[in-house]
Formats: C-alpha cells, structure tokens, sequence
C-alpha cells in the first residue's frame, strides 16, 4: 500500500512498492497530465513536484513518496491560472503539446526559487526538458513573461499584470 | 510532375488505399468532387458535400423529391457534413486532419469561418473517427491547409449565401441589400443571427459542383480572419492536462501490454519462450505469440499484464531465444554501399529519370569543368516525444482502434488484413498525437494491439517503451547522392546530373503513391527525390531516383518530417555553393543569377504563381536582414552561408531564404551556430502564429539534424535507442533567430515541413566560408570537421 498527499488530497494505492510513481498517477489514480517520453529521467515529460521540488517520475520507485506531497499538472492552479498557465496560453507555447505539463512543473519549481531569472538562468533551468517540437523559443519567452507576472501580482493587489485572453497577442510577422 | 493531389484523388477514384487495398466499399469519395448541400436535421443546419438532392434520387431511383434536408436525413448517400450551425450559433467544423502540433484544426475552421462570416468565438472543431465517408484519411505532406482552402473556402461561402437568402426573408428584405458579418445577416440598422436563422427559418439550399466552383471567394483586402493575429483552439487543453493522446485512453477491464520484439523487423521467429522469472513479476498474466496474417508482426510477442508497470519489468525479465532474420547482419555502411554503387551507375532497374531536360551528357563533356561531389546524410529518427501505442477492443463484432494516427485509411486496411474482418468492422478513434512528423503516417503500431485484443477477447491497451518505438521506428533511410555540374568558361552552369539513392517510403508503405518516371523505366517515388527538380536554371538536367532496396531490408524506410528534401536539399545547396566558388562568385549571387524565372521555372498560378521570382525575393529579403554583404569582414573563424528551399513539392511550393552564422572552434572541431536568418513565402497564412511556431519549430528540427542527431543501423536496430545516445537539441542549443514572413495573398501552402531542411546546408556553406573545409556528411560531427582541420 502506497500512501501519499496527491494535489492536496490523501491517496492510497495497493501497488507494488517498485512501481515508478509514473505509472501510479497515470494508471491508478487516473492523472494522466503527466506524460511518459523515455523513462530514463533524460526528456521530462514526467515531472511533478514531490514536496515542493520538480521530479521525474519515471524512475523513482512510488515508495519514495510515501507519506509525501505530490502535485501534478492537474493540481498547479484551482483556475488554470498559475502565472506559467496564463504566459503559456499567452505566447501559445504548446505545438504538440506532450511535453508541456513536464515543461510547466519545471519551470513552476525553478520561478519558485528565481523569481525573477536572467535569460542564462531560464536556459539552464529548462535545458533538461525536451521538447521534440522545439517550440524552445516560446517556453523561453513563456517563463520570462511568467516571472513577469508574478512579479506584478505581488506588487500590486490592483489587478496589474492580470492575463486578459481577449487581448490580442505579440505581433506574429517580423522578429521572433 | 503531376500534383500529388491528383496522384491521391486518382488512388481514391480507383477505390484503393495506398497499398491497393480495394476500399471502394467504403464509398469515400473526396470532397472535391461533389455539390454541397445545405439542410436542417434535428434543428441545426447541416453543410455537407453530397450528391445532391436530385441526384441522388436520381441516382438510386428513389422517389426523393430532391430537397437537400430529406438527402441528409436519409443518410444512404453518405452526406459528409462538414460544418454543422446549432440553434443557439454554434459553428461546429468537422476536422479530418490529425492534430499534432499544427494547430490545424484551428487553420482550417479559420478557412470556414472567413467565408462564412461566422463570429469566430462560436467556432468549435470535433475530431473525426475512420469513417470512409471523409475520403481518403492522411495528414502529412504539409498538405493540409492547401489541400482544404479552395473546398472548405467555398463550403463557407456557400453556407454565407444561404443564410444571407434565408436571413432576408426573416428581415423581410431583399438579399441584395445585406451582408454577413460576425455571425449575423445585417440590412441597414436591422439584423438576425445565424442561430436565429438557423431555428426560425431553416435552410434549405443546394449547389451544384460547378455552382460551386463559381462562387468567387473573398478579395484578400476583405479577409478578416485569414491572415490576422488569433490563438490557437488546442492551446489550453495543452496547459492544464486536459489534452487526450493516445497513450491516455483508458477502457473498462483492459488489460495492458508491451510487446517484445524480435532482433529484426523482418524474419525472425521465437524458437524458446521462457517466463520463470516474469511469473516472479507481480500482475504478470501471460506472454503470447502474435499470429499476424498481414504480415507487419514477424515473430513478435506481447507480455500482457495487469498493470503498464508491470508489463514492462515482465518483458526485461523474458528469456527469449530467437531466429534471427537474415538482415541482422547487415549494417548502415553495407546500406550506404549500396548506395553509392546506386549513384555511380543510376539505372531504370532501380528506379528511373525524375527529371531529363536536354542533353546533359553532351553538356558536362563540352564543360570547361565540372564539379562532381557526393553526399550522404545517415539515419534518423522521428522520436516523437509520445511513444507509438493503440488500445483496441471488440464489441458487437465491431472493432474500435483507440490511437492518435496521421494516415487512418491506410491503418484501417492493414487492420483488416490482420483481423481478418472486413474494414467496414473497424473504426479509429482519433486523439492528439504526442508529435507525429510522419511515425504516425504509418499505423503499423496498431496491430499488435489488436491481434493481442483478439487473442486475449478483452480490450488491450499496448504501449512501446522508448527503446521499443526506436528499435522499429521507421527511420529516415539513410542516403546517397552524387552530383555532378558543368560549367563554361564564364562561370555559367551548363548541365547538371543529379542522381540520389535512399530507402523509398512510399514503396514500403503506399506503393499506390509512386508516380510514373518522365521516361521508361520503373516508377518513382517521388517523397524520395522531390527537391531534386529544383528552381535554379543549369542548363541541361537529369535527375535519377534510384532505390535502395538494402535499406528495405532493414527496415520500413518512413516518412520523416520532409523526407526527400531533407536529403535533396542538403546535397542541391552545398553544390550550388561549390560551383559558385568555382566560378569565382558570392554563392548568394550566384543563386540570385541562376533563378531567372524563365521557362518551367516561370511558376503557374495558382499554386506556384511567380515561380523562381519568389525565391529570388526572400533570398534578397534574408540578405538584407543578414547583412550579407558583412560577409567579407568576419572574424576569424566565423563564416556565413545560405541556403534556399522551396518545399516539399513544385507544385506546392513554400519559398524559403536561410542564412547562418557560425564559428568554428578549432579545438574540438565543434560549431556555434551563432545566428540563423530565415525569410519565408508561403502565400496568404491561415493563422500567422500558427505558421510562426512551425517555422520556429521546424528551422530548429533541421539545425538539430545537421549536428546533433543521426545515428546507424546496426544488427537489426538503430544504433542509439535512447536519449543519452540519441541528443535531439535542447533549449541550450537554440541559436538567435531572427525569421520573418513575406507578406502575400497568393494560394496558402505548407508549413510543417520547409523549414526542416535548409539549416543544414547553410552551416556547411557557412562552415565552408569560415575555416574551408566542406563537410558532405550528415549530421556534421566535430570530430569530422577536427579532423578535417
Ligand atoms: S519519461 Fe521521465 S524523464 Fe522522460
Ligand atoms: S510541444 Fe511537442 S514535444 Fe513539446
């Protein structure tokens, strides 16, 4: 039996303690947000937060977080309105989109702890996740104008910063 | 060279699929080809293309009285609605596209919408399964939007004139006086919504298929939706989870399974099977044998098991002793052997002409030089990211194919062949796919799902680990090309001989694809060859296809983002440039000479309208941005090339200018790719940021292709399985860009594929101008340049 905090939910699943926690959240408890890509931990399409940190859930074995605290795609936001949420439908990050919720655990768990990163810092943080549609120009984008966001939310309480989707985007001839 | 589109529409009228399975039971027949009707069923509007009403009655003899609404609601002439409006204004557009990162159905309800007039917040797309009504089910090609913008244009405009009539009887006006905007019909101060035209009056409309043909479609000064800013409909499902792919589809009391796979793809057979240790794997079930009557499953197992986890460590725990086929032995350099002997001597047993204008033989002896080179580009792998699965169950002696897929006409035919039931017992459910760049053209991954559903009577969900989808992905055939030129003393190109070997997809999947050869000989696949017949004029040309039947016996060569202009284009561009520097020329000048839009390369509207004219224009364009002419006063080191495309076909041409900056590291002989240019035309652009993303996405693809991709076919696999071995680009690699659209209202073409395959021979040329070394070989491995140095 495996016993964890699942976006703030207690779960508990009668599987074999070696199951990655991968396959738990998918094939278990139905959270199929998080993707399978190489199961080798090397592209990131399976990253949640266990306790607070960007993981990958392919290889590590569900006992490891027992008793823990996981979120996943699903659990980021009640609204879909994480900072990560509103840039990402801003600059229209997703093509095929399988990459994303790993994309956007990520990059959640590195603004947590940079809340305003340079361009260097952005590249670093998100080179370990693939993107096979290399759509690696607008995650970056994505994350700065997260950060942004954020940034602004705290700053103010007066609504600055707050995403309107009816607003037209970034002007889409000329330079990228 | 006929169009590819007619090459498809005359495998449909055969009533066949692509591997000349009869499909003419399935009554599919294009869209093109057929009136549009407009009626209303169960209170909405429905816009089909059908026989319409007095057609069909005539057709079958039935008393039908002809209105449109009584041929939709009788069904038997299998109406195809495309877009449907509700009581309450909802434009529901039917997409028979796949959805894999092109946003498509977004571009092709934009197609809808801006005929229509419709209010674009009321648009929503539904996905279609396999039904053999939509015609000839296939995603690929970077056809899509083409393909769709003169019959979904006229669909929408035909569904404008009918609301617009019907609209100014509600208001008690004539139609003359009133025009549709945002989903209502307006005269003067007075308007009614569609939906209200829809619930209060009806439609009832008909249109002949030449009627149809003559509807005049919006000038481009008038176009509201098609050209302008918008987002995409598939975004934010991709944000919050939401989004359904394949490997996501979960049904009741499925069980689950990987399969296990022989050391070859062809020929081998399990001689021992032992699972003592997979019984010690908790949820283990069994591991059965696939008996594969079409042949795709040579000697493969499944582990069934109750649990994905546990399917996995079953397979790593089996003991399998096998007969090897005969292909284990051979390798990536016994194929590329192969190849250059090809290229040598090119022959019609091994393909045919492609291209023959004038007497290039003549024209190379009388040459006061000639340049003669090869290149050869290695294996590739798609590695879209989402690893290839079906979940497949039987209810009712109906089978239900759960998978994302690019090519369902084609999957459904093999499915009916390892079924053994008749296609119109199959249907496939559509999802998104979790990348496609062609894998997925290929459904041969739904068959063992199936055999092993058939096998067990229950639903099975089997899903390839990483390794699995590698080990028989359908690689880029590795290829060969030589190239030979002649140039007279002025430096002008008088003849070009151009002869390219590689695995055929085509011939391994969709035989019905190949085309007839300009010449005698066999036919031709041209996704194999096309980039050959390039826009430059060089006098006298011949271009030979040629097969490389070696590589088939390895694998299923596959339609890889591009396919033969990925090679085509590499080995066309380098050469352009080794002439231009024999002539003593800047290559972009060269080229600017070369594309004098005369003769066949004068372009046709629509399609190619303008010709080499548009090449030249974002070949200037790119120059202009690049500060080419900074060219001559780089650093050390640092070098500048370009290259040019126009696509995936000359009849759909998409015209693409690329220029890199690199420098070379002598060191370790590796290269920063500093800055990539790239200018495009490719006609009016459905959804701008759409095509942005394509281009961005598919510019990056091919730089990760030119270096750090491409691996060998060694006993039966490729090479590297895995990330680790295999190193797709990461964020960390990703150049400054600096890209831009030509502003055009000519006939939308693709956008998927054309940036994929000018980045590598830019950053040859642009290695070549930065420290003189040429490199012929892809990908272009430091090592190769260190040691050049
Ligand atoms: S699936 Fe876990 S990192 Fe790739
Ligand atoms: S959007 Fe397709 S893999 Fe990233």
């Amino acid at each position: 039996m495996a016993s964890f905090t699942l976006n703030g939910k207690p779960v508990s699943v009668e599987v074999s303690p070696q199951t990655p926690l991968l396959w738990v959240l998918r094939d278990n408890l139905g959270m199929t947000g998080t993707k399978f890509g190489c199961g080798i931990a090397q592209c990131g399409a399976c990253t949640v937060h266990l306790n607070g940190s960007a993981t990958r859930t392919c290889v590590l074995p569900v006992s490891a977080a027992e008793g823990g605290e996981v979120v996943t795609i699903e659990g980021l936001s009640d609204n879909d309105d994480h900072p990560l949420q509103q840039a990402w439908r801003e600059h229209q990050v997703p093509q095929c989109g399988y990459c994303q919720s790993g994309q956007i655990m990520q990059a959640a768990d590195f603004l947590s702890r940079t809340p305003d990163p340079s361009d260097e810092e952005v590249t670093e943080a998100m080179s370990g996740n693939l993107c096979r549609c290399m759509a690696y120009v607008r995650i970056h984008r994505a994350v700065k104008r997260a950060a942004e966001i954020s940034q602004a939310s705290e700053a103010s309480t007066a609504g600055v910063g707050v995403f309107d989707p009816s607003r037209d985007q970034e002007v889409t001839h000329g330079q990228v | 060279m006929a169009r590819f589109e007619d090459q498809l529409a005359a495998v449909e009228a055969q009533g066949s699929d692509a591997q000349g399975n009869d499909i003419s039971s399935n009554g599919g027949e294009g869209f093109t080809r057929r009136g549009f009707l407009i009626g209303t069923m169960a209170g909405s509007a429905m816009m089909a293309f059908g026989l319409s009403g007095a057609a069909a009655a005539a057709s079958d003899g039935s008393a039908n009285n002809g209105s449109a609404s009584e041929s939709l609601a009788a069904g038997r002439y299998e109406p195809t609605i495309w877009y449907a409006i509700a009581p309450d204004g909802t434009v529901t557009v039917h997409i028979t596209k796949a959805e894999m990162g092109q946003h498509v159905a977004t571009s092709l309800a934009r197609l809808v919408a801006e005929e229509l007039e419709a209010d674009w917040s009321s648009i929503e797309v539904v996905y279609v399964d396999s039904d053999p009504k939509w015609g000839y089910m296939v995603t690929g090609g970077s056809w899509s939007v083409h393909h769709s913008y003169l019959p979904l244009s006229r669909a929408g405009a035909a569904g404008r004139i009918a609301l617009i009539e019907a609209g100014a009887k509600l208001l008690d006006v004539d139609p003359a006086d009133c025009r549709a905007r945002h989903g209502q019909v307006i005269s003067g101060d007075k308007s009614v919504s569609y939906g209200e035209i829809v619930s209060q009056a009806g439609l009832e409309r008909t249109f002949s298929e030449e009627e149809l043909k003559e509807i005049s479609l919006k000038p481009a000064s008038e176009r509201r939706v098609l050209g302008t800013k918008g987002t995409a409909l598939d975004v934010p499902a991709k944000v919050n989870g939401e989004a359904i792919y394949g490997i996501d589809v979960t049904v009741d009391k499925m069980l689950y399974a990987r399969p296990v796979l022989p050391p070859t793809r062809f020929g081998s057979k399990p001689v021992s099977i032992d699972d003592s240790a997979a019984k010690q794997i908790d949820g283990y079930r069994q591991t059965i044998e696939l008996d594969d009557p079409s042949g795709v499953c040579q000697g493969w197992l499944a582990v069934i098991a109750d649990s994905y986890s546990s399917a996995m460590r079953a397979t790593d725990a089996l003991k399998v002793e096998w007969q090897r086929g005969d292909s284990y032995d051979i390798s990536e350099a016994d194929i590329q052997e192969q190849g250059h002997t090809l290229v040598n001597s090119p022959s019609r047993d091994n393909g045919s002409l492609f291209v023959d204008i004038g007497d290039v033989s003549s024209g190379l002896e009388g040459a006061s030089e000639v340049i003669d080179s090869t290149y050869t580009t290695s294996s590739v792998l798609h590695f879209q990211l989402e690893p290839v699965n079906a979940t497949v169950f039987e209810e009712d002696g109906h089978w239900h194919v759960h998978c994302g897929n690019q090519q369902q006409t084609l999957a459904v035919g093999m499915l009916s062949k390892a079924l053994q039931v008749d296609k119109s017992n199959i249907t496939l459910h559509q999802y998104y796919l979790g990348g496609g760049f062609g894998r997925r053209l290929y459904g041969d991954y739904t068959i063992p799902a199936a055999l092993a559903a058939k096998a067990l009577g229950r639903p099975v969900k089997m899903l390839f680990t990483r390794p699995d989808d590698t080990r028989f992905d359908c690689v880029r055939s590795p290829s060969v090309q030589r190239l030979r030129s002649g140039l007279d003393g002025n430096g002008k190109v008088v003849a070009s001989e151009h002869a390219a070997a590689a695995g055929w997809p085509s011939a391994a999947m969709a035989p019905a694809f190949l085309i007839e050869p300009v010449e005698d000989g066999g036919k031709v696949d041209s996704f194999a060859i096309s980039g050959a017949d390039h826009w430059y004029d060089v006098g006298a040309q011949r271009v030979w296809a040629q097969q490389n039947h070696k590589a088939h016996e390895v694998f299923v060569p596959g339609y890889l983002r591009s396919v033969g202009p990925g090679w085509t284009t590499w080995a066309v561009e380098q050469h352009i440039d080794e002439l231009a520097l024999a002539a003593g020329k800047d290559p972009a000048r060269f080229r600017l000479e070369l594309l004098n839009a005369e003769g066949r390369n004068a372009g046709q509207a629509p399609h190619s309208v303008g010709g080499a004219e548009r090449l030249r224009a974002v070949l200037e364009r790119a120059m202009a941005k690049a500060d080419w002419d900074s060219r001559d006063s780089l650093p050390d080191d640092v070098g500048m090339g370009v290259a040019l495309t126009f696509g995936q076909e000359r009849s759909m041409p998409t015209w693409v200018a690329c220029i890199a900056r690199v420098k070379i590291n002598r060191g370790d002989g590796s290269v920063d790719v500093e800055h990539l240019t790239a200018v495009a035309d490719a006609g009016t652009l459905a959804h701008p940021d759409g095509a942005m993303a394509q281009l961005e996405g598919s510019l990056l693809w091919g730089l990760s292709m030119a270096l750090y991709e491409g691996t060998e076919v060694e006993k039966g696999k490729p090479k590297a399985l895995n990330l680790g071995a295999y190193t797709p680009l990461r964020m960390n690699q990703v150049p400054k860009m600096d890209l831009e659209f030509v502003d055009s209202d000519a006939m939308p073409v693709g956008l998927g594929e054309p940036g994929t395959t000018v980045v590598a021979p830019a950053i040859a040329n642009a290695i070549q101008h930065a420290v003189g070394v040429r490199l012929r070989d892809m990908p272009m491995r430091a090592e190769a340049l260190k040691a050049a140095l």
